[in-house]
């Protein structure tokens, strides 16, 4: 009995005590922490152990935690976009709160997007202000971009006071010197135009300023009384066919006209009475078709010439017809709808024509009176002259307020009560109710625009002053209209203007491709080195082929864990880190060997070894370090990655080669004690 | 044992020759510039149909796109780089080529605008000078003891040049590739050429480490400096071998199997790590035995 206890307190004593037991429990810690990292890192495993083991024995346990490897733009896809704020209008105060204003307002945008985790970041970069804006995933960076920039543009506007009218010395001689210079030109082709065997329509080639009618040699048509050459009647009655007039000036432009043809043609009078029905165009009325022509039938009955103006005053559903009697006055060929026409052109006077119908509706037409008048077929040059109107600015209709989106605090969609129309209701903070008071109290009964990015939407008339300082936007919107539009406004007018000057986008497949490719780059040259190692050191180069895997999957923990952003480059620093974290072994056994070879024994060439390798080891990682912490200010994102990743590798590698190859030798350095150093790659000597 | 430093001057000459042609292919035909640090356009394209490169480049140029230059890419991919472009004449660029040469997808787009271009450019050749200067610091930290017969700051000073030797010759061979296959130097170079200022000091430190320690060993034997040298580069010489072979095995396969954006990358890696090793056993050695044979016979 005593034995056996003996037994237990001494393995207990063993057990946690001596420099044996140390290396035990060093080893099974460095199993358990690479098996937890590698379980990080590729929790699948794990997985299914847990649902065999719930299969096979019913036993439920937790799935591993899941947390996903950051990649960068080039790896998932992605755009880096960097703009350019232009501050220059704003104090140099000012200006770092502008530019956090950019950024407020270019998240918030970016947030409606709908990204995962986008990076919206301002920097300085000796005078110019920017901010990078990062969008990882993203399909549509164009539709992006525009989002990002897009400025809109909140308006509140009160009518105009009429703008200066008079224009300044220059401009009148701008004015008097161009219209001087026309009139010089049209008496020149007034020349030529009357010249023998001249060229009317080659003069119009060369001079005219009418644009369509130059084409057809300046052929205006027949012109009539009424036309929309009527101010040029009076002069072709006073040509011969062939002759040239004189200048027919007017403010806008210079004319010289040539009488083509004439023609004689008949213009009627007349009075109608119009029975619409339903339908009908312009038709208020609401008397059926056939009703309609029940009752023209009726009315034709009993229309007489002389109670037809009466009837029209009692009956016609045209508006305005009771005062008017429905007379049409005047009209010659083509100003009325054809059917109308022609019954109207067929009548004599004193007659009323039968039922006609029209798209209006039925007609009864009286014809009081015709005549033959003349048409006259001309050809014109035109020559332009410059108007006050031209010169001057087009007069602003609306003022500034000073009220605009700034002030917003929050816009809603809501819907009018009554219509069930989608509306934006608007809400202003202090100094927008304060402005919005203002300008409501003084343009009482007047009408207020609301303009977005430069064009009314909604033109409220102003019933009384609005204190409270709400408002409603009431245009004609559909509702996803009214929420983008509310979303925008929420997300505010950026304070100044961007530009976008510079972007890097990858496609999604290109970063697949590269994940692909960067995998498989890894994991050859981790093999690569293991092989090499296994082949060379033999016994401790698997020990530090075991500490590499270690080594990986602890890096990669740590790269989830940080989390450090993995890009190409940053997989680049790894796999490189990988290469360069054996330095550190190969040291070690470089000293190693050289220990053993003077005859030490095991134990104490391996610590012999370590001890001198360290200072190699510290200054190799060292030099790799400064140069990593000045490529991480040199701050290209795909660098920095590098940088990244190779900083937390030659880190990593120190503590792998100092204390994981450490244990590893020292755990199985009583086994070899003694034995031959071939293991250990050292050649016996002889 | 390697009996190298018998043959100093012959390393000593073909280290010249070759640091001499690195700084004549520079100034003959200058570094090409990639786009972070010109600013211009980068797009690539992946076709289903790929076009013929003369016709892309007459239909981008007749199209207004400025100093466009085209690089096939495996299969059904091209690489275009024109002048910086804005969004909207991006997508103009991008429907023209889509309607002109059939279906394509567009795989990359950069545009650098000339400001972030020169910002880049400056902050590399920043970012060079503090390194090196860090590296100097360090290097007359580490020789900071007074050794004998040399003085320590010799030692510094070789560390250096042989630093400027190892960063030289690389820059030299990328003068040559833009030249010959319009391989670029952009910010990856920079840090490459950052890496191996940091990775290829300590070759060289580790081998003077090892001559002073043998120095003190060897009691002051001043007489047999360069036999004193020789042992050390030979005791040194399966560590300086070693240590850059794992890294080159690593870096070679990010060459081969990386991808496109990481293969000069890996290249001028690949370079200046091997020269790292080289020139700490072939002329960092030989030099500091030259070295002291000229301060003797002068004194004498």
């Amino acid at each position: 009995m005593n034995k056996i206890k003996r037994f237990f307190a001494n393995a207990r004593k063993n057990l946690f005590t001596t420099a044996r037991a140390k290396v035990w429990w060093l080893i099974i810690l460095i199993l358990a922490i690479t098996m937890l990292a590698g379980f990080l890192n590729y929790p699948n495993y794990y997985d299914k152990g847990v649902d065999w083991l719930k299969k096979t024995t019913g036993i439920s346990l937790p799935q591993f935690y899941k947390l996903p490897f950051r990649l960068g733009l080039d790896l998932q896809g992605g755009t880096h976009l960097i703009y350019e704020a232009d501050t220059s209008a704003i104090p140099d105060k000012d200006r770092d709160d502008a530019l956090e204003g950019v950024r407020d307002v270019i998240e918030r945008r970016v947030n409606a997007f709908g990204v995962a985790e986008p990076v919206v970041q301002t920097t300085n970069a000796g005078a110019s202000q920017r901010v990078i804006v990062e969008l990882a995933g993203i399909k549509d960076v164009s539709e992006a971009i525009k989002m990002i920039g897009e400025t809109p543009l909140l308006e509140f506007k009160e009518q105009a006071v009429p703008a200066e009218t008079e224009l300044t010395a220059d401009q009148k001689k701008e004015m008097n010197d161009y219209n001087a210079a026309a009139k010089k030109t049209a008496n020149e082709v007034l020349k030529k135009a009357r010249a023998r065997d001249a060229d009317f329509a080659a003069l119009v080639q060369e001079y005219s300023t009418d644009e369509a009618t130059k084409a057809v040699g300046g052929d205006l048509g027949f012109i009539t009384k009424n036309g929309i050459y009527a101010d040029l009647y009076d002069d072709a009655a006073k040509l011969k066919v062939g002759g040239v007039s004189g200048l027919i000036e007017t403010d806008e432009n210079i004319g010289i006209i040539k009488l083509e043809a004439t023609q004689d043609s008949k213009e009627a009078k007349a009075n109608h009475l119009l029975i619409c029905w339903e339908g009908a165009q312009s038709c208020a009325g609401d008397l059926s078709k056939e009703d309609a022509k029940k009752k023209i039938d009726e009315l034709k009955a009993q229309a007489t010439a002389e109670n037809f103006i009466d009837l029209v005053k009692a009956n016609s559903t045209e508006p305005g017809a009771a005062s008017s009697g429905g007379d049409l006055g005047w009209f010659g060929k083509d100003m009325m709808v054809k059917p109308f026409e022609e019954a109207a052109f067929s009548l004599k006077v004193g007659e009323i024509s039968d039922v006609i119908e029209t798209q209006f509706g039925y007609h009864l037409i009286y014809k009081t009176d015709e005549k033959i008048i003349k048409e006259y077929r001309v050809s014109r040059i035109l020559i332009d002259k410059k108007t006050k109107a031209e010169i001057l600015p087009p007069a602003e209709e609306w003022a500034y307020t000073g009220l605009t989106g700034k002030q917003l605090v929050r816009a809603q969609v809501q819907f009018d009560p009554n219509t069930n129309a989608p509306e934006i209701s608007l809400e202003f903070n202090d100094e927008g109710k304060k402005l919005f008071g203002e300008i409501t109290e003084r343009n009482v009964g007047k009408p207020v625009a609301i303009l977005l990015d430069g064009e009314p939407i909604s033109v409220p008339r102003v019933n009384e002053a609005i204190k409270e300082g709400k408002a409603v936007i009431s245009g004609s919107f559909t509702i996803p209209e009214a929420k983008l539009l509310a979303q925008r406004l929420n997300a505010g007018a950026l304070p100044v203007p961007i530009n976008l000057i510079s972007q890097e986008t990858i496609g999604a497949a290109l970063g697949q491709e590269s994940v692909a490719r960067s995998l498989i780059a890894g994991l050859l040259g981790f093999l690569a080195v293991i092989i090499f190692m296994i082949l060379y050191y033999r016994l401790p180069g698997f020990l530090s082929a075991l500490s590499l895997i270690f080594y990986a999957a602890l890096v990669l923990a740590l790269f989830k864990l940080i989390p450090v952003t993995l890009t190409l480059a940053g997989i680049a620093g790894f796999v490189l880190s990988v290469g360069m974290a054996v330095d550190a072994n190969v040291l070690i056994f470089e000293r190693l060997k050289e220990e053993l070879r003077l005859g030490k024994p095991l134990g104490s060439a391996i610590d012999e070894g370590f001890r001198r390798a360290w200072p190699s080891i510290r200054d190799g990682n060292l030099t790799t370090l400064i140069s990593c912490l000045v490529l991480f200010w040199f701050s290209t994102s795909m660098i920095k990655g590098f940088a990244l990743t190779l900083s937390v590798g030659v880190i990593m590698s120190l503590f792998s080669a100092l204390f994981i190859t450490r244990s590893l030798l020292n755990f199985i350095a009583p086994w070899f004690q003694g034995k031959s150093t071939r293991l250990f790659g050292v050649k016996n000597k002889k | 044992m390697v009996n190298i430093i018998g043959h100093r001057k012959l390393w000593l000459v073909i280290a010249g020759a070759l640091v001499v042609a690195s700084v004549v292919a520079v100034a003959l035909w200058g570094l090409k510039f990639g786009i972070d640090f010109t600013g211009g356009s980068l797009l690539e394209l992946s076709f289903k149909n790929r076009p013929v490169t003369t016709d892309l480049a007459s239909d981008l140029a007749s199209f207004g796109a400025e100093n466009v230059s085209i690089q096939p890419v495996g299969e059904s991919g091209v690489l275009l780089r024109f002048k910086s472009v804005d969004e909207p004449r991006h997508q103009e660029i991008l429907k023209h080529l889509g309607e002109k040469f059939g279906e394509m997808e567009e795989k990359r787009f950069e545009s650098i605008g000339p400001t972030i271009g020169k910002e880049l450019r400056t902050k590399a050749i920043y970012s060079m000078i503090i390194v090196l200067i860090c590296i100097i610091i360090y290097i007359a930290w580490a020789f900071r003891k007074v050794s004998k017969p040399m003085a320590s700051w010799k030692y510094g000073v070789i560390a250096v040049l042989v630093l400027l030797h190892d960063v030289g010759i690389p820059i030299g061979i990328f003068a040559i590739l833009g030249r010959f296959m319009g391989v670029e130097v952009n910010s990856t170079f920079v840090a490459a050429i950052l890496t191996i200022l940091g990775y290829s000091v300590n070759d060289t430190i580790v081998v003077f480490d090892r001559v002073r320690e043998n120095l003190i060993h060897a009691g002051g034997d001043y007489e047999n400096f360069d036999k004193t040298v020789n042992e050390s580069v030979n005791q040194t010489f399966a560590r300086s071998i070693n240590t850059t072979l794992t890294t080159l095995l690593a870096l070679v396969a990010i060459f081969f199997w990386g991808g496109e954006s990481v293969k000069y990358f890996a290249l001028a890696l690949i370079i200046g790590i091997g020269l790292g090793a080289y020139s700490s056993i072939f002329i960092a050695s030989p030099a500091l035995v030259l070295w002291e044979e000229l301060t003797v016979r002068k004194r004498r």
